[in-house]
C-alpha cells in the first residue's frame, strides 16, 4: 500500500488545497508538500539498498482481457528519482510565493496532481500504467506553461505537448507489439516490463525494418524527445524560457529525468541487441548535444535561455553514460540525473528570484550584481560551480563517472565530451562575469536602492539545494549505496537483464 | 407470403413498442387540446417516461437471444449494447433539445415525436437481420432526423442542411436498396444468415453480387461518413440544432457501425479472387482519418470542427472493422470496434452538450472566441469539455483513449502496422485542434462584456455525470472489455 499511498495521495492533497479559504491556500500546499516529502523519505526505512529487487511491490489485475495490471515498485533506479520528485515539490511552492499572482488555487492543483504523475511515472512497473502517467504529466505542465508562462506560452506550450504526444503514441504501438509478443513468447497476455525483460525481441543487424530495430527506434523517439536529445530538443528552450520559475524548475528536475529513466528501464534492457547495435549513434547524438548546447548557450543574450541550453548539453552527459555500458558511465548517468536536477533546478530558481524584481533577464543590463547582492552572489556562484563539475561539488562526481565510462566506450567521443566540459565552464563562467562583476548594469544600477539582494524565504529555499551540491560532492557513497545492487546487477546483465520482484 | 408473430417476437421489440407509444402521446394531447402547445415539461416528461421504460424492458430481455419475427431481426447482446447506447443519446438529446433556445418553443410535442420515432429507426436498422429491413431502420431514421434539422428555429443554415442531408441521404438511401437489389438478384435472398453460407462462394463467383456488396456498402459509409461520402457532415452537424446534432452523430453512427459489423461478420472481405475490399478500405480508413482532422484544423466554429474530427473518428472505427473483417480467429478488432462508439457515444453527446449549454439565442453558433474565459465564469463545464476534449485527442485514462488504444492493437494483431501507423499521425494532428479550446477556456482572457447565462439545469447535470463517465469508464474499461468481448464472440464465432 505505502506505494500506492505516495503515487495517489497529491490528489487528495489537491483536494484539500481545493477546499481551503483563499489566504490558506500557500501554507496549506506548502505544509501538506512537506507532509508528503516526510512520507516519501519513509522509504528509506522500507527499501533494502543490499538487493537488486523490485520491492514494495503492488500488483493487481486492472485490465486482464489486455494484460495490463496496475503493477508499481521501486528499485535501486527509481529510488532517487522519487525522492528527487517529492523533495522539489515544496521548494517550487516556496518558490512561487510571490511571482504567481493569479489563479494560485489552480496552480498548487496543478501542481499537486503533476506530482502523482511523476511518481507514478517512476514507479509503475507496467507499460501501459506508465504510458499512462507519461502522458498524465503533459496536462498540468501544459497548464503550467500556458495560464502562468511568459509572452509566448500558447506556441510553447502547444510545441510541448505536440512534440511529446509524437513520440510518445509511437512507442504506444510498439508497447502493444511487445504485449502480443508476450503471448507468443509466453503464453499470456502481458503489458509487465518485468515480462517484457523475458522476451527475446527478434533482431537482425543492419536491417532496419526488423522488429526489435523499430521497436526500439519507436522507444527512444519518444524517451529522446523527452530527454531532450539533439535533434529533437527545439521545444525545450521555448518551454523553458516561456513557464513559470516553478514550471521550468519541475521540467528541468523531474520531467527531463523521465526520458532517460525510459532509456534505463525500457530501451537498453528490453532492446540490447539494437542498443549495443546502435550504440555509436547515440553516443555521437549525445556528444553533438553536449557541444551544440554548450556553444548555443554560449552565445544567448537571455540567461534563462542559457540554462535552458545547458541542459541540453547536460542531458547529452546523461545520454553519454547510459550509452557507454559499464559500471561508470551507468552510475555517473544515473547520479548526473539527480545533480542535473539539484543544480538546474537551482538555478532555475536563482534566475527567477532576480527575474521577479528587474523583470528582465538580459545578460547586457546587468553587471556589477555582487556588489549589491553578495548573498545572491554566493549562491549563485556555488550552484554555477555545481553545473561546471568543480570539485567537492556534486557535478564533479557525476561528469567524471560518465567521462571515465565514455572512454572506455569510446575515445574520440569520449575526448569531445572532455572539450564539451570546457565549453561549459567557458559559457557559465562567462555569463556570471558578465552579470555579477565589471561596471554596473542599466538594471543594476535602477533597482539596487530597492534591494536586490535575496530575503528570509529565498535563503530557506537555497540552503537545502546547496547543502545537497557538497553532500553529493563529498560523500556520493551515501547517495550511490542505495543504487549500487542495482546499477550492478544491470550493467553484468545487460543483454540479458532480468529483474525479480521480492524483499 | 404469411406473417405471424408470437409474444416472444412482441417481448423482443417491447423497447421499440415503448418507444412509439410515448412519441404519439404529446402529439395527441396537442391535437386534442386545439393544436395548442402544452408545456414542454408534458412531452419531455412523457418523453423520459418511455426512454425508461424502453431501457428496462430492455433489460428485462437480457438473456434473450435469436431471430425473431420470422428471422427479419436478431437480437443478442450486441443488440442490447447498441440499443443501450441509442437510448443514451436518445435521453441526452431530448435533454438538451428541451433546454435548447433553437428548439424549446412552438414544436416540441412534434420534436418529441421525431426524436423517439428517429431512435426506433436506429434500433431496427442495428437490429435488422435481412436487407429490405436494414432499409426500412434506415429510412425510418433518415427521415424523421431530415425534418428534426429543419425543425430548428434558427434561421439561416438549418434549412439549408436539412434539405442537403435529404438530397444526399437519399440519393445514398437510393445506391444502398439499389445494391440490395443486386444481391437480391445474384443471391436470391435478402437475409443476413441464408446470405452467410453463400455469401464466399458468390463474392468469388459473381461479379453482380460484389457490384451489389460495393453499392450497398457505399450506402452504409456514406451513413457515418467515410471518405470519399463524408462531406456532407461537416455542413449538417453545424446547421442542424446542437441538440439534434449531438443525437445524430452519435447515434447513427453507432447503428450504422453495429449494422457493419454483423455485415463484416459474413466473411465477403477474405473471400478470395474477389474485389480487393481490404485494400480499397484500408486505404479509405488513411484517407479518412487524413481529411477529418485536417479538415479540423482550419475550423473556427466548434461545430464544424466536432464534424470534422468525428470524420476522423470514423476513420479509426473503421480500422477496427478492417481488422475485424479480415477474420482470424482475433476478436480485438471487434471488441475495438463496439468499445470505440461507446466511448464515441459518450464524448460525442458531452462535447455538443457543452456547445448546447452555450447556446444563449437559436442563432449563436459557439466560435473559439465565445469559449474564451470560461474556466473563470463557468469552472465546471470548462473543466468538463477539457476532459472530453482530451478524451477524444486520446489523452489516457480516458475512454477515448482504451477506444484507440484498441482499435491500434487490433490493427496491429492484424499486421496492419502501416495501418497503426497512420492512426497514430492523425492522432497527433488532432491534439492540436483539441486542444485550441482548452487554450482559449484556460489561458486566454474573455474579450466579451460580462454575459447572462440561461440557466439549462438538467443538461448542465447530464453533461457534468458524462464527462466523470468519461474518467471513471476510462479506468474501469475492464468490465466493459469482458461484456463486449462476449458480444462479438456470439456473431464471429
Amino acid at each position: 500500500m505505502f506505494l500506492s499511498i505516495l503515487v495517489f495521495s497529491p490528489l487528495v492533497l489537491a483536494l484539500i488545497v481545493g477546499l481551503v479559504p483563499k489566504s490558506w491556500i500557500r501554507p496549506t500546499a506548502l505544509i501538506l508538500s512537506i507532509l508528503h516529502f516526510g512520507f516519501s523519505l519513509l522509504l528509506f526505512q522500507h527499501f533494502d539498498p543490499a538487493t537488486a529487487n523490485l520491492q514494495l511491490v503492488e500488483q493487481s489485475p486492472w485490465i486482464p482481457t489486455l494484460g495490463i495490471q496496475y503493477f508499481l515498485g521501486v528499485d535501486g533506479i527509481s529510488f532517487w528519482l522519487v525522492i528527487l520528485s517529492t523533495f522539489l515539490v515544496p521548494f517550487t511552492i516556496l518558490a512561487s510565493w510571490t511571482s504567481i499572482t493569479e489563479r494560485i488555487r489552480f496552480f498548487h492543483i496543478n501542481l499537486f496532481f503533476l506530482s502523482t504523475a511523476m511518481l507514478g511515472t517512476f514507479l509503475a512497473m507496467d507499460a501501459i500504467l506508465f504510458y499512462v502517467f507519461f502522458e498524465a504529466s503533459l496536462i498540468p505542465m501544459y497548464f503550467m506553461i500556458g495560464i502562468w508562462g511568459g509572452a509566448r506560452k500558447l506556441y510553447a506550450t502547444l510545441k510541448f505537448f505536440i512534440y511529446t504526444m509524437f513520440g510518445s503514441l509511437l512507442m504506444l504501438l510498439a508497447i502493444i507489439g511487445l504485449i502480443f509478443m508476450a503471448q507468443e513468447q509466453l503464453g499470456n497476455l502481458s503489458a509487465s516490463v518485468l515480462d517484457f525483460y523475458k522476451l527475446s525481441v527478434p533482431f537482425v543487424a543492419g536491417q532496419f525494418l526488423s522488429t526489435q530495430t523499430l521497436m526500439f527506434f519507436a522507444f527512444c523517439l519518444a524517451f529522446a524527445i523527452k530527454v531532450p536529445m539533439f535533434p529533437v530538443h527545439t521545444w525545450l528552450p521555448d518551454a523553458h524560457v516561456e513557464a513559470p520559475t516553478p514550471g521550468s524548475v519541475i521540467l528541468a528536475a523531474v520531467m527531463l529525468k523521465m526520458g532517460t529513466y525510459g532509456f534505463l528501464r525500457f530501451v537498453l534492457p528490453i532492446f540490447p541487441e539494437a542498443a549495443q547495435y546502435y550504440a555509436w549513434l547515440f553516443l555521437l547524438l549525445a556528444v553533438v548535444g553536449i557541444v551544440y548546447g554548450a556553444l548555443v548557450a554560449m552565445v544567448q543574450t537571455d540567461v534563462k535561455k542559457l540554462v535552458a541550453y545547458s541542459s541540453v548539453s547536460h542531458m547529452g552527459y546523461v545520454m553519454l553514460g547510459l550509452f557507454a555500458f559499464n559500471i561508470y558511465g551507468t552510475t555517473g548517468g544515473l547520479y548526473q540525473m539527480l545533480n542535473h536536477g539539484i543544480s538546474t533546478g537551482a538555478l532555475f530558481i536563482l534566475v527567477g528570484m532576480i527575474y521577479e524584481r528587474t523583470h528582465s533577464r538580459e545578460i547586457k543590463s546587468y553587471g556589477g550584481l555582487a556588489k549589491v547582492a553578495p548573498w545572491y552572489t554566493i549562491a549563485f556562484l556555488i550552484v554555477t560551480f555545481s553545473s561546471i563539475a568543480v570539485p567537492l561539488t556534486n557535478g564533479f562526481i557525476g561528469e567524471f563517472l560518465i567521462l571515465l565510462g565514455g572512454f572506455q566506450a569510446h575515445k574520440i567521443l569520449g575526448g569531445v565530451a572532455v572539450l564539451g566540459v570546457v565549453l561549459g565552464a567557458a559559457y557559465m563562467l562567462w555569463m556570471v562575469k558578465r552579470v555579477f562583476f565589471g561596471t554596473e548594469g542599466a538594471l543594476v544600477a535602477k533597482y539596487k536602492d530597492q534591494g536586490l539582494d535575496i530575503n528570509f524565504r529565498e535563503v530557506v529555499i537555497l540552503v537545502p539545494f546547496i547543502l545537497l551540491i557538497f553532500w553529493m560532492g563529498l560523500f556520493p557513497n551515501h547517495f550511490l549505496s542505495y543504487s549500487k545492487a542495482s546499477l550492478d546487477h544491470f550493467v553484468n546483465n545487460m543483454s540479458n537483464y532480468e529483474l525479480k520482484v521480492g524483499p | 407470403m404469411q406473417i405471424s408473430f408470437g409474444w416472444v417476437d412482441l417481448l423482443v421489440a417491447s423497447p421499440a413498442i415503448a418507444l412509439f407509444v410515448g412519441s404519439l402521446v404529446p402529439v395527441l394531447i396537442k391535437a386534442l387540446s386545439g393544436n395548442k402547445e402544452p408545456n414542454a415539461f408534458v412531452p419531455y416528461g412523457i418523453a423520459m417516461v418511455s426512454c425508461f421504460s424502453a431501457l428496462a424492458l430492455l433489460f428485462g430481455n437480457w438473456g434473450i437471444q435469436g431471430e425473431f419475427f420470422s428471422k427479419a431481426i436478431v437480437f443478442d447482446s450486441l443488440s442490447m449494447i447498441v440499443s443501450m447506447l441509442i437510448l443514451l443519446a436518445t435521453l441526452v438529446g431530448l435533454t438538451l433539445l428541451k433546454e435548447n433556445p433553437s428548439t424549446q418553443k412552438l414544436q416540441f410535442s412534434e420534436i418529441v415525436f421525431l426524436t423517439l420515432n428517429a431512435a426506433i429507426g436506429m434500433m431496427v436498422f442495428a437490429w435488422s437481420n435481412d436487407l429490405i429491413v436494414t432499409f426500412i431502420g434506415i429510412e425510418l431514421m433518415s427521415l424523421c432526423l431530415y425534418v428534426l434539422i429543419a425543425l430548428s428555429e434558427e434561421e439561416r443554415l438549418s434549412k439549408e442542411s436539412a434539405f442537403k442531408y435529404f438530397v444526399l441521404g437519399s440519393f445514398a438511401s437510393a445506391v444502398l436498396l439499389y445494391g440490395i437489389s443486386f444481391i437480391f438478384g445474384a443471391g436470391g435472398t435478402t437475409s443476413l444468415p441464408e446470405l452467410k453460407q453463400m455469401a464466399v462462394n458468390l463474392a468469388s463467383t459473381n461479379r453482380l453480387f460484389l457490384i451489389g456488396v460495393i453499392l450497398f456498402m457505399s450506402g452504409l459509409l456514406f451513413k457515418f461518413s467515410i471518405f470519399p461520402f463524408h462531406s456532407w457532415t461537416p455542413d449538417v452537424y453545424q446547421g442542424s440544432p446542437t441538440p439534434v446534432t449531438a443525437f445524430m452523430a452519435s447515434g447513427v453512427k453507432v447503428a450504422t457501425v453495429f449494422f457493419v459489423l454483423r455485415w463484416m461478420s459474413l466473411d465477403i472481405f477474405t473471400a478470395p479472387r474477389s474485389f480487393p475490399f481490404v485494400d480499397v478500405l484500408q486505404w479509405l480508413a488513411v484517407i479518412t482519418i487524413l481529411v477529418g482532422n485536417v479538415g479540423a484544423l482550419r475550423q473556427k466554429s466548434i461545430k464544424r470542427m466536432l464534424a470534422y474530427s468525428g470524420v476522423g473518428h470514423s476513420g479509426y472505427v473503421l480500422i477496427g472493422l478492417i481488422a475485424a473483417g479480415i477474420g482470424g480467429q482475433n476478436l480485438v478488432g471487434a471488441t475495438g470496434v463496439v468499445y470505440y462508439l461507446f466511448a464515441y457515444t459518450i464524448m460525442t453527446l458531452a462535447s455538443f452538450g457543452v456547445l448546447s449549454l452555450l447556446e444563449r439565442n437559436a442563432n449563436q453558433e459557439i466560435v473559439l472566441e465565445d469559449l474564451k474565459g470560461l474556466a473563470r465564469s463557468r469552472p465546471v463545464l470548462a473543466a468538463s469539455l477539457s476532459v472530453v476534449l482530451l478524451s477524444l485527442a486520446g489523452i489516457p485514462p480516458t475512454v477515448g483513449f482504451f477506444g484507440k488504444f484498441l482499435v491500434l492493437a487490433a490493427a496491429i494483431k492484424q499486421d496492419l502496422n502501416w495501418l497503426a501507423l497512420w492512426g497514430v499521425l492523425g492522432s497527433v494532428i488532432s491534439v492540436y485542434y483539441y486542444l485550441r479550446p482548452i487554450v482559449a477556456m484556460y489561458m486566454e482572457e474573455s474579450v466579451l462584456e460580462e454575459r447572462t447565462w440561461i440557466p439549462k439545469p438538467v443538461s448542465q447535470f447530464a453533461v457534468t455525470l458524462l464527462a466523470l463517465m468519461v474518467v471513471g469508464f476510462g479506468i474501469s474499461s475492464e468490465s466493459f472489455f469482458n461484456q463486449f468481448f462476449k458480444s462479438v464472440l456470439e456473431i464471429f464465432s
